[in-house]
Formats: C-alpha cells, structure tokens, sequence
C-alpha cells in the first residue's frame, strides 16, 4: 500500500502548526529567523534542521488585492525520484514498501549530487555531519501505525494521510467542488513529470503552480538522466574496451623492438 | 654509455602527477557507479573517500601545470607529427616503415599531452563546482555533474593506454621515466631525431 500526504491549500490558514510539529517529533534546534524577511513565512527556505516550510506566496490578483496562497514545502516522495538516481552511495537514498523516500545518514556520503538530482530543490547538507536531511514523512511513526507529525496536529483539516488511491480521489473530488464555487482552474497537483508524487496538493488554480511555489512541470533534469543513463554505458564501453584493447594487441603485436643498431 | 633522457625533477613531476590522478581517478569512480563502489573501502569508507577526492584533484591539477610548464616547449606539433599521426595505424603495428623519427616525444606522447592538459582544466573546473553543493548555483552543478565524468573518461581512458604503451609495448621505457636514462640504441630505435640531434651538439 503505497500511502500519501494530502495537502489541500484552500484550507490552510498559515498557523505554522505543522511547522512546530515536525521541529517538535525530529528533535531538531530552535531556529529563529536568520533576518527579517517582511512576511509572515518562518524561515527564506528549507534548510538541514528545518524540513517543512509553509511558504507564504504573495500574489497580486486582478483587483489589485493582494492574496496569500498558503503552500506547504517539504519532500514530495517522487515516485520516479530524482535524488535516488543521483545517488552514487548503495543504499544511502531508499524508498520504503509504502512509497516514502528516506535517507538512511550512515551510507551517506555527503557528495550532494542528491541535490542536483532533486527537481524540488530539496534535499540539504548539514554543515555539522556533512550529510543530507529532509522530510522522512515521519517514516519512524508510519511504520507503526501512526500518522505524521504535521497531519495529526493541522487544525483545519487542510493536511489528510492515508492510502495514496483514496487521497486522490478526495482530492479530485474537492477540486471539482472548488470549481462549482468559481474556482474553475481549480485542480490536483500531481506532476506526471517525476511519475506522480506521495505529496498530493488541491490548489484553488491548477494552471499556474508557481503562484503557490512548487514548479510547474518538473522532471528529472535531462543531465542528471544522461549521465546515469547513456554517459554511464559510454564510459564503462569506454574503460573495457581501453584494457581489452591492450590486452588483445598485446597478443597480436607484441612489444617493440627494444634497441636499434648502430649505424655510424 | 647512458644518455640523459628525464631529469630529475622532471620524473619526480611525472610520479607526482602519476600517483595523483591515481588517487583521484579512482576515488572518482568509486563514486561513479554502484558496482564499482567497492574501491571507496580501499580509501578508508564513502565519506573518506567523497572527501579525499577533491584534494587529491587538486594535487593533481597543481602538479600537472608544473609538468605543463617544463614540457609544453617540445609538445608543439609540426608537419612532421601530421604524417606520423596519419601513419599510426601503421605504427601500432610495430611496422615502422615510412613513420617519421621521432623527436624527443612523437606525435602520440603529444597528442595525450594536449588530451591530458585540456582534460585537467575541465576537471578541475567541473569539479571545483561540485566539490561543495552550497557554492554553486543549480545551473552550474547541473552541467558540471555531466561534464566532470565525461572528462574524466577522456583522460582516463588516455592513461590506460598510456601506461600500456609506457610498461609493456616499448621495452625500457618505463625505467627511462624511472632512472631517468637511456641506452644510445634505444634512442635510436625510438626518438631518432631527438637522438640525432643529441649526437649533432
Ligand atoms: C582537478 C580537480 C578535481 C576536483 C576538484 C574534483 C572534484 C570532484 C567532486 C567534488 C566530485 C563529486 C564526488 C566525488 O568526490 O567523487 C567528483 C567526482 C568524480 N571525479 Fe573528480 N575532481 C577533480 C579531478 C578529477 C580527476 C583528475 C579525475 C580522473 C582521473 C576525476 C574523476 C572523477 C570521477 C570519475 C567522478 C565521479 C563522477 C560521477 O559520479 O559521475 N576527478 N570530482
Ligand atoms: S522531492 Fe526531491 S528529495 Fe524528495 S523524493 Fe523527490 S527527488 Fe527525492
Ligand atoms: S549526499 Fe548522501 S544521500 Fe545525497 S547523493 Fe550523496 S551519498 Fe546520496
């Protein structure tokens, strides 16, 4: 049963619950705002110790009001992954039976290519251990039963946890009724891009994505899939064909003449 | 009678460089693809590894200008180099009928000169970029994360022949780069022109 985390925009109210949960359950520091940002978002953006973040995206409407299109940011749990691709550490980046993408700290090596891989820039490497961190989609309380730190502690309901099938149809099903109340770009937020995601959001516009802070079609980027996928066959024909070529020329020719006579 | 052929700073850059890109190039591949990552416990784990690679890089890129530096005089190719790379099909069949004498390096020793030269600038480059992800925007590591390897196949690839080349086709030559000297009929068979040119001062 592949589960997943439901996050439906309309509903949020920017409390920042969800925020302190994760901080609270990961036993991660206090982390007070590096400057000043001038809004009412906690932090620029995520960081090692600080996994989820609700953006606070101002967007100025066709009345000249400005709106708040609350999102909530953390690891979307791709199901065509981007950072395990990147990987080069055997079992440093693994996905559980339910869907979820976790870290496991001991393999990592802390090359950061997890990064680059990753089209929601999210994975970060932590300046004390030289590893990575992000969302573990509270892993260690799923696998007993229980739901994520940010679900159980959401007041409005925006957040909802379950079976990946029955969210996405709660959420087709909401967005169909934002759209009878006039939001008629109203939609589900599932890239196809990176295979779908364990990270399901509703959003009251589904035609521009930006607006809430989470890129419009992302993918895989192309050098990270040439790399580990054509460069990877070009270089091991490469390297085997250098030493096999050796190998059976030295057979065939044989090495040089050593000395040449004297002729004077 | 021994001629001169490497002095000794010349083959202590050389070894420097050698031990260098042996480092780097394997500590590289280890994280190159899984099936290889078994080299990343000969270099004491993953993160030793991941961490002693850059450094070992820059070893060698620092010690590759110097070997740049005192070579890069007899590297030039000439009209005659033109006609041995043409005939070098010829010449890897130990038929040396029509190849040019070579001077102090043929046109082979130079072309992997250039091929290392340019190859070290690009990895040092690329892997600058991705030596720590914080530094570098996205766009920058996105590109580097292709070329570094590609790069880095070029020169090893390069080495492989080169050490083949250097160990087992022409005898004597890798203790010409070791002790530095060479008999006269080795010169003869080998770099005529430079031999040549020796006898001519
Ligand atoms: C010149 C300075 C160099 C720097 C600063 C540098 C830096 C890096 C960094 C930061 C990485 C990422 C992961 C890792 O540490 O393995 C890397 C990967 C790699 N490097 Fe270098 N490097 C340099 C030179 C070299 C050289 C000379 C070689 C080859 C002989 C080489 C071969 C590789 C390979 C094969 C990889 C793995 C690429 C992959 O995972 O696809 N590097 N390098
Ligand atoms: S969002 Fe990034 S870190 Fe999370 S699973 Fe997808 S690629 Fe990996
Ligand atoms: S930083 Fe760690 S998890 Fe990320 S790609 Fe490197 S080894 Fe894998």
């Amino acid at each position: 049963m592949i589960v997943a985390k439901l996050i439906d925009t309309s509903l949020c109210i920017g409390c920042k619950a969800c925020e302190v949960a994760c901080q609270e359950w990961n036993d991660q520091e206090f982390k007070p705002q590096p400057e000043f940002l001038g809004t009412y978002q906690t932090q620029p953006e995520l960081s090692h110790n600080f996994w989820n973040l609700i953006k606070f995206n101002e967007i100025e409407q066709d009345n000249k009001m400005v709106a708040w299109n609350m999102s909530k940011y953390q690891c979307m749990h791709c199901a065509d992954a981007g950072c395990m691709k990147a990987c080069p550490a055997p079992g440093a980046i693994i996905r559980h039976a339910n869907g979820t993408v976790d870290f496991v700290h001991d393999k990592c090596v802390g090359c950061g290519y997890c990064i680059t891989g990753c089209p929601f820039d999210v994975p970060r490497l932590s300046p004390k251990d030289n590893k990575v961190y992000k969302c573990t989609l509270c892993s260690d309380r799923t696998a007993v039963g229980l739901e994520p730190a940010c679900i159980k502690t959401c007041p409005t309901n925006c957040l909802t946890f379950g079976e990946r099938d029955d969210l996405l149809f709660q959420a087709e099903a909401r967005a169909k009724e934002l759209q009878s109340d006039g939001h008629t770009s109203a939609g589900v937020y599932n890239p196809a891009g990176v295979g779908g995601t364990n990270v399901l959001y509703v959003l009251k516009d589904a035609s521009k994505p930006e607006q809430y802070g989470l890129p419009k079609d992302p993918t895989i980027p192309w050098t990270v899939s040439l790399w580990k996928g054509p460069l990877k066959a070009l270089g091991t024909m490469a390297l085997a064909g250098g030493v096999l070529g050796a190998f059976f020329h030295y057979l065939k020719f044989g090495p040089q003449q050593e000395e040449a006579p004297d002729e004077d | 009678m021994k001629i001169e052929r490497f002095t000794f700073t010349e083959r202590a850059v050389h070894w420097m460089t050698a031990i260098s890109f042996v480092y780097a190039g394997l500590t590289g591949l280890a994280l190159w693809s899984h099936k290889l990552y078994w080299i990343a416990s000969v270099f004491g784990g993953g993160p030793a590894t991941r961490f002693a690679h850059p450094w070992a890089g820059t070893v060698f890129a620092v010690v590759l200008g110097l070997m740049f530096r005192s070579w890069v005089s007899s590297m030039r190719l000439d009209a005659q180099d033109q006609v041995w790379l043409r005939k070098s099909l010829q010449y890897a069949m130990n038929d040396h009928h029509g190849v040019p004498d070579a001077g102090r390096f043929n046109a082979g020793q130079k072309m992997l000169f250039w091929t290392q030269a340019v190859a070290a600038l690009v990895l040092f480059a690329s892997g600058f970029v991705l030596w720590n992800p914080t530094w570098m925007p996205r766009a920058a590591r996105l590109i580097a994360i292709l070329v570094h390897p590609a790069a880095a196949l070029v020169s090893i690839t390069g080495i492989i022949l080169h050490i083949y080349m250097g160990v087992f086709v022409v005898p004597k030559a890798l203790h010409a780069m070791v002790r530095g000297e060479v008999t006269p009929g080795w010169a003869r068979a080998h770099h005529r022109a430079w031999y040549a040119g020796l006898k001519g001062k």
